[in-house]
């Protein structure tokens, strides 16, 4: 049986190292954007000999950064703009699913030119899952980094936040948001989601002179996941992550556990960010196709699969000490029968 | 009593935040005098429809548009903004053709479509203040507006005068040489 073992396709562990260097290249670009838009101006208004030294190092590199695509800085440069909370992109426009949600929940009308912005996410996230959350969301970057750093701590000996709420909190805070953007008549899920928060808040560090209100919910939110909950404000809080999560509920691109390959060594629980439990093939519709899991498992059992709902329940998996034990109090009273042993 | 007395009052300040009537005659306190970006909708519309995603601030290449924190109420938390003494609008009108949701409705950037469709206010001069008024022929504000001789006009010595035709873009402000400005965009956010 072990040597015709299904091993599946051996890119899948690596893939996230590529979610790294997609969640880096992310907000790699919301840090250059707005520099990209500072020097911009500096070119509209022929500025460069009123310029004081610093602005002009940053003149002069994004400059040189430019230079190799564009004759036209003040115009090309336009073609990118905004953040993964809405952004343009040559052209197109897209937004985040939760954009036109508060947007339609504070105008209590649907106006589609910009609801339309959000299709191309959401049907991403319909085949996907809450694939922004783990490859996308610049606040997952950093959160990311925040549970390392966590790790590092708990190493030092320093006690870390260890909570479990119920993961259908999330879900109360989306509604929540959305009435309360109903009734105030403005966009206010946008002030606690993170993502739309960090892409600002750059922008307002960089190009306007400081942080603004935004910053200080954010650090409390990385608190938060450092003292009290694992990537807290993710599982349980985050209203975006909520969203996700329900367009993406019978998502096509599931991850699977080969229960064959299995040692029940439990890594792919340690290592999910979202406390879901891979180890029982609970993926659910919170899994965001981090890949983690993949990367981490020893024995090659986790792979990908095409089907809307999750694999049933396997049992546990056949390397583990625990069916090996089954199978031989199945097998004991046969043996014994036969006399064999 | 005392403690009290603050939690009331904390009590009804987050009743004003959150009450949208309230809120709404909070904002038209005159102690805040700022613009919204030209081809802004009305303000109640515009504040349903900002999502607060920063692009306009972007593609502004005046950095004229900054971003409100607490201090215009909840409900503009993040929206954008204009304060013309310190940097007036341009009226290039990239905002309106970036924003995604038509807070910022894009208007063609021509005098036509820009005296139709941008309302951001209008100027209003202070003759006791002005300059040209006190007999020193100056005309600064005449030569900084993007419509010359038709959103406003000089007169003897210089002597300025807004039209209705004025949109409120806030450039005769930005460079009025008097000190405190003799000439001041007066807000309409209808």
């Amino acid at each position: 049986m072990s040597s015709s073992r299904h091993i599946p396709f051996f890119l899948w562990r690596h893939l996230n190292k590529l979610r790294w260097i997609v969640l880096s290249i992310v907000f790699a670009m919301l840090v250059l954007l707005p520099f990209l838009h500072v020097y911009q101006t500096y070119r509209a208004a022929h500025a460069y000999d009123l310029l004081s030294p610093s602005e002009r190092q940053l003149y002069d590199v994004m400059e040189a950064l430019s230079a190799p695509f564009t004759d036209d800085p003040t115009e090309d440069l336009d073609a990118v703009k905004g953040n993964t909370w809405s952004g343009t992109f040559w052209g197109l426009k897209l937004s985040d699913p939760l954009a036109a949600l508060g947007q339609a929940a504070a105008g209590h009308t649907l106006y589609w030119p910009f609801l339309l912005t959000a299709f191309i996410p959401i049907a991403v996230t319909a085949v996907f899952g809450r694939i922004f959350c783990g490859w996308l969301c610049p606040a997952t970057f950093l959160y990311e980094l925040n549970t390392n750093f966590a790790a590092w701590l708990s190493w030092a000996g320093l006690k870390i936040g260890d909570r479990h709420f119920d993961k259908r909190l999330k879900y109360a805070v989306l509604g929540l948001g959305l009435v309360l953007s109903a009734v105030s008549g403005s966009v206010m899920v946008a002030a606690v989601y993170p993502p739309a928060i960090i892409g600002r808040e750059i922008y307002y560090a960089i190009a306007l002179g400081g942080f603004g209100a935004g910053t200080v919910f954010f650090v409390g939110t990385l608190l938060f996941d450092l003292l009290v909950a694992r990537r807290g404000f993710c599982r349980y809080l985050c209203p975006g992550g909520a969203l996700y999560s329900l367009i993406g509920r019978y998502r096509v691109v599931r991850i699977r556990r080969i229960v064959e390959n299995c040692n029940d060594c439990a890594k792919c629980n340690a290592v999910c960010e979202f406390d879901l439990d891979p180890l029982r093939d609970g993926f659910g519709q919170e899994c965001n196709n981090c890949t983690a899991c993949i990367a981490v498992c020893p024995t090659d059992a986790m792979t990908f699969t095409l089907r809307p709902t999750d694999h049933p329940a396997q049992g546990p998996g056949h390397l583990g000490r625990r069916y090996r034990d089954e199978q031989e109090a199945e097998h004991e009273p046969l043996a014994n029968g036969n006399g064999v042993a | 009593m005392e403690r009290r007395n603050f939690l009331k009052a904390l009590a009804a300040s987050a009743a004003a935040a959150l009450v949208p009537e309230a809120a709404r005659s909070a904002r038209n306190q005159p102690s805040l005098r700022y613009l919204r970006p030209p081809g802004a909708l009305p303000e109640e519309a515009f504040l349903s429809r900002c999502i607060n995603c920063g692009q306009c601030g972007e593609a502004c290449p005046n950095r004229c548009i900054k971003y409100f924190g607490f201090e215009n109420g909840l409900n503009s938390i993040d929206t954008p903004y204009i304060i013309p003494r310190e940097k007036g609008c341009i009226l290039c009108m990239k905002c309106g053709d970036v924003c995604p949701t038509g807070a910022i409705q894009p208007v063609e950037r021509t005098a036509e479509a820009i005296l139709d469709g941008v309302k951001m206010g209008r100027a209003r001069v202070d003759e006791s203040l002005c300059l040209s008024f006190q007999g020193k022929t100056c005309g600064v504000c005449y030569r900084a507006c993007p419509l010359p001789d038709v959103a406003i006009y000089v007169g003897r010595l210089e002597q300025p005068h807004v039209t209705d035709e004025c949109v409120g873009c806030g450039l005769c402000e930005r460079s009025c040489i008097q000190m405190p400005q003799a000439i001041r965009v007066i807000p309409s956010y209808g």
